[in-house]
């Protein structure tokens, strides 16, 4: 019957909407960075894979050259067979060179890998083939033309090595810039997100200092208007309550038990929608209201009837409820007699089982609709255990409310006298819920001694 | 005024042999040897300086057709340094400009010609200066 704290609720969620917009943002931002630096870094490592790839195809090209000088000046088969292998050789990787520099666009290196390569093959057609063909004809002419290729191919994989090294340069100047961009972003990032949760910590400081004064206001009220014990002739009285946990607001449950004239004893629990000062106030309004009407009119429907009314003028709220329980007691004969507006948290526990008493009428301060009483004539050992909704929605760990079947099994499993009753409804309600109590939990429990003992 | 002339120019002519062979490491007398690179030792000594030049400056083809104007000559071959042109020869093969070297032949076939070397073919030889 609680409700929770709207616009304190709201603006932390906001907060922590930001703070985790703000990760989310941090933590992409550093994948997007590793991932960058990752292709990057990549890259450098097939550029530099090309180099030696390049190195490798230069030793391979003065390898078919030597080769050849050393068949023209031997005429052994050896050099021909060193050739070729050279020559193949060079063409394999020549071709892992190309691959590289396709899957990396390098269309300019391609282009001039492709005149070395360009050159070497009209190298083989214009001075390699001939001497092969003809050792002995060693003709000035071809040694001149092979000292133009060699001198062109060199030029020609100065130029290529030029290219893969300023790509490298750049790649290399690439990876500085991300790794300078990626330095400011998460200093940015953890700039805007310490700053959002130094903001964070002092709103959510701020917000429980708040509900602590309000809690502890709240507190000083409800122990300042809860009645304490007051002994009835005959009756055994227990009580107990327990405010919620902290960081949430006390609500405004109240319980009394009053002596009227003669043999005659009020009893009221009452469970107040919303909670907070205001709750806290209205409970003093309810337990001094309720007995001023129950001094002129003896039956709980009346008393029901007329603090509605009050209750309604008074407080003027249409959101604010009460759910509660008159009883008129007679301490000489045992008669009970209660209204129970909206009430469904009362119970008699006697020798054969625990019953849930019935609701005889509407919640007070929702509509006008009749109030009704009923009678019930206790026995000695008979228990009447009211509580408040504390109790049968306390939950366990997968979330399921105890409810007023669970309840009952509780009562009846309490201790016998009526304090002990008490103390046991409020551990088991503990041992439920684990250590954070949800809401506020009162317990009135007016047990019926043994009359003849008494009487002796 | 004539005769002010004229003692500028005997000192204009006097001076750009100095001025030529200030930026050469080699120096007329030199006995040197002709070595070319490793990938293909070989020299290619040019009949005139500008030819030279033209060859690392050209592409393949214009290189092609000043080739009947060199002779290649084995990697070894000796001579003697009579002139030299300080960086007069560039190319993308060179960092930095090369000189052009005149040498007359003293061993091999080409024995006793005089043709012009790239600067880095030429290698003076240990108590090559005369």
């Amino acid at each position: 019957m609680k409700n929770e704290p709207l616009a304190n609720i709201t603006g932390t969620l906001l907060i922590t909407a930001f703070l985790l917009v703000t990760l989310a943002f941090a933590v992409q931002g550093a994948f997007e960075t590793r991932t960058e630096i990752a292709h990057t870094f990549s890259r450098q490592a097939q550029i530099q894979q090309a180099q030696i790839e390049l190195e490798e195809l230069l030793r391979l090209q003065i390898d078919e050259e030597n080769s050849l000088r050393g068949y023209s000046l031997t005429r052994d088969p050896f050099y021909v067979a060193q050739y070729h292998q050279a020559a193949a050789g060079y063409d394999a990787k020549e071709q892992v060179i190309r691959g590289i520099l396709h899957d990396q666009q390098l269309s300019g290196a391609g282009v001039l890998l492709g005149a070395y390569s360009a050159l070497q093959s009209r190298w083989r057609g214009e001075v390699a083939r001939p001497l092969l063909r003809n050792p002995r004809a060693r003709l000035v002419a071809l040694d001149k033309r092979n000292k133009l290729f060699s001198d062109y191919e060199t030029r020609t994989v100065a130029d290529v090595r030029a290219a893969l090294a300023a790509v490298e340069a750049r790649l290399v100047a690439s990876t500085q810039n991300q790794l300078n961009r990626s330095a400011y972003v998460r200093a940015f990032w953890v700039l805007i997100f310490g700053t959002l949760a130094l903001l964070f910590n002092m709103y959510r400081s701020r917000l429980n200092r708040e509900l602590e004064q309000e809690r502890t206001i709240t507190e000083i009220l409800q122990r300042a208007f809860r009645s304490e014990s007051v002994p009835l002739p005959h009756c055994e009285v227990g009580s107990a309550y327990c405010s919620a946990t902290r960081q949430l607001a006390v609500g405004g449950d109240v319980f009394d038990v009053y002596r009227l004239s003669g043999n005659r004893a009020l009893i009221l629990i009452a469970d107040i929608s919303g909670k907070g000062v205001d709750a806290a106030v209205l409970t003093a309004f309810i337990k001094f209201m309720v007995r001023a009407i129950a001094l002129r009119h003896s039956e709980p429907a009346a008393i029901l009837a007329e603090f509605n009314e009050a209750f309604s003028k008074a407080v003027g709220n249409p959101y604010l409820f009460v759910s509660m329980f008159v009883g008129v007691l007679d301490t000489a004969t045992f008669r009970l007699e209660y209204g129970s507006a909206g009430h469904d948290c009362a119970y008699l526990r006697r020798s054969n089982g625990v019953e849930q008493l019935s609701v005889t009428g509407p919640v007070v301060g929702v509509m006008e609709e009749p109030f009704y009483s009923k009678i019930i004539d206790l026995e000695p050992g008979d228990t009447l255990v009211l509580t408040t909704d504390g109790l049968t929605e306390v939950r366990n760990r997968d979330g399921k409310p105890l409810q007023s079947a669970g309840a009952m099994e509780l009562i009846e499993q309490a201790g016998a006298h009526a304090q002990q009753l008490a103390d046991d409804l409020v551990e088991a309600a503990r041992a439920r819920s684990g250590p954070r109590l949800r809401d506020d939990l009162a317990i009135l429990a007016i047990r019926v001694l043994d009359t003849e003992r008494v009487y002796a | 005024m004539r005769k002010a002339v004229s003692v500028l120019l005997v000192v204009f002519w006097a001076a750009a042999p100095i001025a030529v062979w200030a930026d050469c490491k080699e120096h007329r007398g030199d006995r040197v040897v002709l070595y070319s690179t490793t990938d293909d030792p070989s020299v290619l000594i040019w009949d005139s300086r500008a030819r030279l030049r033209s060859y690392y400056g050209a592409s393949f083809d214009e290189a092609q057709a000043l080739l009947p104007h060199a002779i290649l000559v084995a990697p070894g071959t000796r001579g003697t340094v009579i002139s030299c042109v300080g960086d007069y020869i560039e190319s993308p093969l060179f960092q930095h400009p090369e000189e052009a070297v005149g040498v007359t032949i003293s061993s091999g076939p080409q024995r006793g010609v005089t043709r012009w070397v790239l600067g880095s073919d030429v290698r003076v030889t240990p108590n090559g200066h005369p």
